[in-house]
């Protein structure tokens, strides 16, 4: 029920601002649906007109004044009531279609508008594939139903409307008769979709731990090879195969079976309709020609009644589906927004240093993961964060970029605490690179001037320069131009570190956060990658994140973390004269002749 | 289609059901109207009998329509399940048969998609064609048929209205052919932008970028809404104009009846009838039309799956041969390029180790390393020269020898989702306890297993996500010398080791596995300075073969790397 609530506030924040072509569209509608539900009469009519022709045109006596022009007027009539159907029905359509893609276009905008807007902890606490899934099958199943569903249902709905009035208009006791079977089938179908629904939950979860399976072993297809597994993994696979088609056969026959049996129906209740008319029309006062046109009519209705009943269950499902997807795609728009801190001050380059004072932090409530750190850069300086995995350094970085904020403590720029700055100032006094160079589609040069799009060529190439990789892209065919996309990429994970390198280096940071790359290349590409880092740190303040203390031999003060605590601080000498942590994690990692 | 007809011959009896129950359906559907006709007939005659057996007629007909209805979806189901799932048996088990190169040439994640999706496709299409697809012509033939008897005279009506809703159909479809390959295009470009923004929205928010990504994926985002408006205010064309070409064709043939009736009375009977045959077959033609363009999405499925049972493994092995083979290795002259590479991988690497020996490689990214170790393994055949196994020719070892000989530790060799030990006895079918524990002993995994609730009975999750990198890595090893190997390559495998438990790995490899001769492939010197032999690779070429001390002293291409990870200067004491 609470998805329902959900699902009609999301569609009523998108869809009320198009309130005048709805009310049209069901104008239109119920003028095409009049025309619909009245041409059965004229055919009636017609029918009725040829049968008394035929009756004069049999007696002599009245043959000449037989004549057609009545039945002809009737016909026109008829032409003219689906023209007005098809020109209403058509322009609703339009209207329609129109609608959706506006408002599907719009919710597509809104969702990415709102994702630049949300807190980096919903992007780390979601998988891409969850977040990236609102967007295609979300909005996808959100614009099917709103493509072929929104028009049924309006026709639907008119339809059944329009029938049961003319019906009863027509005549009472065959409306009721038409109408008897309703509840028999509309109950049919409530079991039906129900016995699907847990039908269908049940093979998909059997799929679900089929295709886990598969691509589990055909993933780690290698392994399978080298330690000759795969007659193993066919034995393994065939449960999994047998429970799918077990599941999935109950699924298939609940989910199928219902547009047959509302067919079948459908077809029920017209031969009903049809006995039932000729009793009436035999035992009744009526005279043939009427009796004849009564059920001619009562027939086209019969079929045209279960029509909507038939085209409303089966949008059953789409339905379901929008009703999730709107859940879920209003889920992320619930999300709260980073605080932008737009009266704040602005932060205009650094004139003192970076402190970080005290500082908790937890990203779960409960699971505290820095306790108590401090740590004091001067403006020039160059400080380098080592420590096992988990021991809290990026989490330092984290936060100095208020993707966090702190739970206590504080970090201050020139004193101040940089939750009093303008978010947009920090973030553009602060520049990062990561472990995991993520470029954008475009071309090289966009991707340098990503922090700038409006700098000319000669600061791209400046930067490049800077970033050692000037030469490589003046390699390439296309030189800067060369399109850059991380689908198929033609460049290799140390050319694209380069590259971003050189992007952070255009916006000339003055507080710099370096992320080092680890295992994605070797030691040889991590030399050059080293010297371009080297030029970017140079004269500015900086945090490098090390995890190969190759790197940081330099600094002007290596902190150590472990367990979100510092352990010990200073001087890569000072440190190896120390003989702690350090010196064994050094030693562990170099080579001595 | 052909790949199916064998699929569909051993369930001969449900397809044959399936059939008959559809052709049942069609009966109940279209023989309403003539039962009508005749109830009409028998009003106009007073004929109150005919009208009501005949009603009672059309009351068994609805019930058996209902009946065969519902017997047809249970048939068509069992047919396509059993279809699908036999039809996917046979693709696991011959992808199992594939080799490594087969794999690569296919890539895992594309078969993963042909053995889920597409089956899944050709399922839903075989239940469609027997629970729809043969309806279709059946009804359209049936009601063409019968509208035909019931009004021979107007079959030009019918002719006419078909040539219009066809070609409206297909001029339609033509100029929106185009635009839905455009909307592809557009939705491909609008989640790519989606997913770069996502995996990169540190980056995003840290260079202040929000507002223009926003503009840029907005220009995007409308471009897709024109096309789909376009594709939608096109669609709102096509309904009307059949509806309205049909009820034309309704409205002239009772013009036609008017004009005839003296010479046809009964025709006057016939209208109902004849004009429920118009709608019928107007509807199969528009299923007709749809069921096209959904047959024409599982075509491309099964051309997927013919592809891939098609293709015959790119390498066999010998069915008979010596069952034991030692832990020698020898290179001779032995090039190798991968398919569809123009420059050669290896080229011309010779070298010949000991069993027991340890050999080292080391080179930068891409200089052949990994391609070397898979040549052992053969996971792949050299173009030219040999590799030899204990002094035999890979090529004329059985799967099984070589199999049990070699044992390769990729850098990332997950475990499969079970528990420890059954990992473990995939490998060594009669693992004990105590041999288990041996393994793990050496690989320095027994320390974190024997910490663990359930120990080896401890669970694997997918991917073996339960386990830390370096645990996952001392797992992967254990598995890797449990069977005893006779050769043992350590692909990167123990990048994620600290250096003191890669330094107790490798001593209790020396102590335990004697016999195994040990290739260890490492970014890090630190892993192979205490080999036998490293081999320097650049290029695909062995530059440099001999002791750490000997290369340290004379090889350049050693001495670079070694000079990325060597100690600092008064760093060493």
């Amino acid at each position: 029920m609470a998805d329902i609530r959900n699902a009609g506030k999301y569609y009523a924040h998108y869809l009320a601002r198009y309130w005048k072509g709805f009310i049209a569209t069901a104008i239109l509608i119920g003028i095409s649906t009049w025309c619909i539900v009245v041409a059965p009469t004229y055919l009636g009519r017609a029918i009725t007109q040829l049968t008394d022709y035929l009756q004069l045109w049999n007696d002599p006596v009245t043959r000449a004044s037989a004549d057609l022009a009545s039945f002809h007027r009737t016909l026109i009539t008829y032409v003219l009531l689906y023209v007005g159907d098809a020109s209403a029905l058509f322009v609703a359509s339009w209207i329609l279609a129109r609608i959706t893609a506006y408002s599907t276009g719009t919710m597509r905008v809104g969702l990415f508008r709102k994702m630049q807007r949300m807190k980096v902890q919903y992007f780390d606490q979601h998988t891409d594939g969850d977040i990236l899934a609102r967007y295609t099958s979300d909005l996808d199943n959100i614009f099917n139903a709103l493509n072929q569903a929104l028009i049924d249902i309006f026709l639907a709905i008119a339809q059944l409307v329009g029938i049961l009035l003319m019906m009863f208009d027509q005549n009472v006791q065959m409306a009721w008769v038409t109408i008897a079977s309703t509840p028999l089938a509309l109950g049919a179908a409530a079991v039906v979709m129900r016995q699907a629904s847990v039908a269908v939950n049940q093979q998909q979860t059997d799929i679900g731990a089929m295709n886990g399976y598969i691509n589990e072993q055909v993933t780690g297809q290698k392994v399978l090879i080298t330690n000759g597994l795969q007659q193993d993994s066919v034995r393994g696979f065939a449960p999994y195969n047998a429970k799918v088609r077990r599941s999935a056969l109950k699924g298939q026959i609940w989910s199928g079976v219902l547009m047959p049996l509302m067919a079948g129906m459908s077809l029920l209740n017209t031969a009903i309709v049809i006995f039932f008319g000729s009793w009436l029309a035999l035992n009744g006062q009526m005279k043939v020609g009427a009796a004849l046109a009564l059920v001619v009519v009562f027939v086209n209705y019969a079929q045209q009644y279960y029509q909507p009943l038939t085209t409303l269950t089966s949008l059953y499902g789409m339905i379901q589906l929008a009703i999730t997807g709107a859940r879920r795609v209003s889920e992320v728009r619930d999300q709260p927004d980073e605080l932008a801190v737009p009266e704040g001050q602005v932060l205009d380059g650094l004139q003192r240093g970076v402190a970080i004072e005290d500082v908790h932090f937890s990203y779960l409530p409960g699971k505290e993961i820095l306790h108590g750190v401090s740590i004091d850069v001067a403006k020039g300086e160059m400080v380098a964060l080592v420590g096992p995995t988990g021991s809290g350094k990026t989490t330092v970085m984290n936060l100095l970029n208020r993707f966090y904020d702190v739970d206590s403590g504080r970090i201050t720029f020139d004193g101040t605490d940089i939750r009093d700055f303008t978010l947009a100032s920090l973030r553009a006094n602060v520049g990062i690179v990561l472990q995991d160079p993520q470029l954008f589609s475009g071309t090289i040069a966009d991707n340098i001037r990503f922090g700038a799009p409006a700098a000319g060529m000669d600061r791209v190439i400046a930067a490049a320069k800077q970033a050692n990789i000037h030469d490589f892209i003046s390699g390439l065919p296309q030189g800067y131009e060369t399109r850059v996309s991380d689908e198929q990429s033609v460049f290799s994970a140390g050319q694209k570190q380069l590259m971003s390198i050189a992007r952070t280096i255009l916006t000339d940071p003055r507080l710099l956060i370096l992320d080092e790359a680890t295992s994605n290349v070797d030691t040889v590409t991590e030399a050059k990658i080293q010297a371009a880092m080297d030029n970017v740190i140079q004269g500015r303040t900086s945090f490098v994140i090390a995890h190969r203390l190759k790197t940081i031999l330099n600094a002007d003060k290596i902190v150590v973390l472990q367990s979100g605590r510092i352990i010990e601080q200073g001087t890569h000498a000072a440190l190896l004269a120390a003989d702690g942590f350090y010196a064994e994690l050094y030693h562990n990692q170099m080579v001595f002749d | 289609m052909r790949i199916l007809i064998p699929y569909i011959g051993r369930y001969k009896r449900d397809a044959i059901l399936a059939t008959l129950t559809v052709v049942l359906q069609v009966f109940a559907t279209l023989w309403q109207p003539r039962l009508l006709q005749t109830v009409m007939e028998a009003i106009m005659a007073q004929d109150k009998t005919t009208v009501f057996n005949h009603g009672l007629g059309l009351i068994g007909l609805a019930v058996l329509g209902i009946a065969a209805g519902i017997a047809n979806t249970v048939f068509s189901a069992r047919l396509a399940l059993n279809v699908a799932t036999d039809l996917r048996t046979d693709l696991y088990g011959h992808v199992q048969t594939f080799a490594y190169a087969d794999v690569e040439a296919f890539s895992a994640s594309n078969l993963v998609v042909r053995m889920t999706n597409d089956i899944n496709q050709i399922q839903q299409v075989v239940m469609a064609t027997f629970q729809q697809v043969a309806r279709i012509p059946l009804v359209f033939a049936g009601a063409l048929a019968l509208a035909l008897i019931t009004m021979p005279m107007q079959w030009w009506v019918i002719a006419l209205m078909m040539i219009v809703i066809v070609a409206t159909a297909v001029v339609t479809f033509k100029l929106m052919s185009k635009l839905f390959a455009q909307t592809q295009q557009d939705l491909e470009d609008v989640n790519t932008l989606a997913r770069e923004n996502l995996m990169g929205i540190r980056v995003v928010k840290s260079f202040v970028q929000e507002h223009s990504q926003i503009t840029q994926f907005a220009q995007t985002s409308d471009r897709l809404r024109d096309v789909t408006t376009k594709i939608g205010e096109m669609f709102a064309v096509l309904m009307p104009i059949f509806f309205l070409t049909a009820n034309i064709a309704v409205a002239g043939s009772v013009y036609l009846v008017g004009a005839h009736l003296t010479a046809h009375p009964t025709y006057l009977a016939a209208i109902s009838s004849f004009t429920s045959y118009l709608t019928q077959i107007l509807f199969a033609v528009i299923n007709g039309a749809f069921m096209m363009t959904f047959a024409s999405r599982a075509f491309i499925s099964m051309g997927r799956i013919h592809e891939v049972l098609d293709h015959q493994p790119s390498m066999a092995f010998v069915p008979a041969g010596p069952a034991k083979v030692a832990g020698d290795v020898t290179f001779e002259h032995v090039t190798f390029t991968y398919p569809g590479d123009t420059r050669p991988t290896l080229e011309d690497v010779s070298f010949t180790a000991k069993a027991g020996e340890m050999v080292g490689i080391v080179g930068a990214t891409g200089s052949g390393k990994t391609t070397l170790a898979q040549l052992i393994a053969r996971l792949y055949d050299p173009e030219r020269g040999r590799v030899l196994v204990g002094g035999v020719d890979v090529r004329e070892l059985p799967e099984a020898t070589l199999r049990h000989a070699v044992a390769y530790v990729l850098q990332r060799s997950t475990l499969f989702s079970g528990t420890i030990a059954s990992n473990l006895q995939q490998v060594q079918p009669n693992a004990t306890p105590a041999v288990m524990a041996r393994a793990a002993e050496i690989a320095q995994a027994a320390e974190f297993i024997d910490r663990l609730p359930e120990a080896y009975d401890a669970p694997v999750e997918e991917r073996s996500a339960n386990f830390s990198g370096g645990q996952k890595q001392r797992l992967a090893i254990t598995r890797g010398v449990i069977a005893d190997p006779e050769i043992l390559i350590l692909d990167d495998a123990t990048s994620a080791l600290d250096a003191r438990s890669e330094k107790l790995v490798q001593e209790a490899l020396d102590r335990e596995l004697t016999h195994t001769t040990t290739v260890v492939i490492a970014e890090k010197i630190a892993s192979i300075v205490r080999a036998d032999q490293i081999l320097v690779m650049d290029n695909g070429r062995v530059v440099g073969t001999g002791t750490h001390r000997e290369l340290a002293a004379t090889n350049p291409v050693y001495q670079e790397i070694y000079a990325t990870q060597k100690a600092k200067e008064g760093g060493q004491h």
